[in-house]
């Protein structure tokens, strides 16, 4: 039962999870309180582990989240491979209509159009994900909000300067990695 | 060719960390740079469409890059070669997600309860949430 719920689940996010990794999460995360597989900060340090841990951040959660939810190899397994199912038919299915109209698809206005109401509506579901994140036992006090405001200046800092020159500082590992130490150190 | 795909990729899957315009780099490194198999402008229509549609973008870039690659080739079974190719590329990409997830997901149930690891994912937890949201900024701007 808990294999044909992760099978439908991730084949689900695989078809709706437009926008990469970060949109991604968003959907699991429903999919996860929807069942009761895991507590939310259980999901939120799979989310951590996924993102200083090799590997595209969809892909290791899908991963993570299956053996958890299932307890077992197979079900890691079963939704790694759920997800990537809707990807392979419909990327085959792209693959072919590029073949047929090649660059010509990128000039049409109404493609334009479409493409960029689909973009505003990722980053609606991208900030949501934030969000929903934002529980009390993820924000314990104000040394938690100190380091909240520290990482997300940091990342916006190439947005910053003129040249969007990418610096040391903004790189998500070594932020995730001194977030760490310093838990470590203050709690 | 076959072989190559999937070394490619499983050398792109280990070293995509953190995913978004880290991977994008990695893989026009990889992709265009040094085995030359598509150009930058094809590089970019390959970005739109593997953005573009549901999925990982990681998986999506790897069907069709493989895809395009296959057809350099002439060969009797077109389509199986094409297969084989987009199957080469994509378990290469998703090989050390897997590895390593579970390796780790196998080891961290058991020391999940010691005081020191909690302190530390206390640190993390607002970290993560501060790069999802700078994520929103950044993405925000190029609506």
């Amino acid at each position: 039962m808990i294999y044909l719920q992760l099978f439908l689940s991730f084949f689900k996010i695989g078809i709706l999870g437009f926008g990469g990794g970060m949109a991604i999460i968003s959907l699991v995360q429903n999919e996860v309180e929807l069942h009761g597989w895991m507590t939310p900060e259980e999901f939120i340090d799979i989310v951590a582990i996924s993102q200083v841990t090799p590997g595209p951040v969809g892909m290791n959660v899908a991963t993570y989240v299956g053996y958890t939810a299932a307890g077992t190899v197979w079900g890691s397994l079963l939704a790694s491979f759920a997800i990537v199912l809707p990807s392979l038919i419909i990327m085959g299915v792209i693959c072919y209509l590029y073949e047929r109209i090649r660059s010509r698809w990128s000039q049409n206005r109404y493609f334009q159009v479409c493409m960029r109401i689909i973009r505003f509506l990722v980053v609606l579901l991208i900030a949501h994900a934030a969000y929903r994140l934002m529980t009390p036992e993820t924000f314990i006090d104000w040394r938690s909000w100190l380091i909240f405001a520290v990482d997300a200046i940091c990342t916006l800092l190439p947005e910053l300067q003129k040249n969007k020159a990418t610096n040391l500082l903004s790189h998500p590992i070594l932020l995730i990695v001194l977030a760490g130490i310093v838990g470590w150190l203050i709690y | 060719m076959i072989f190559r795909l999937f070394l490619t990729y499983l050398k792109i899957g280990t070293f995509t960390i953190g995913g978004g315009y880290v991977m994008l780099a990695l893989i026009q490194r990889e992709v265009v740079d040094r085995r030359h198999w598509l150009d930058e402008k094809e590089f970019l229509n390959m970005i739109a469409l593997a953005q573009a549609a549901p999925g990982l973008i990681a998986v999506n870039s790897a069907i069709f890059i493989a895809w395009r690659v296959s057809k350099n080739e002439v060969h009797a079974h077109q389509r199986l070669y094409s297969a084989l190719c987009v199957a080469a590329a994509v378990l290469g990409a998703v090989l050390p997600s897997i590895v390593i997830i579970l390796l780790i997901a196998m080891c961290f149930t058991q020391y999940k309860s010691l005081p020191v690891i909690e302190s530390i994912f206390k640190g993390i937890r607002p970290a993560v949430v501060a790069l999802i949201a700078a994520t929103v900024i950044r993405l925000a701007r190029k609506i």
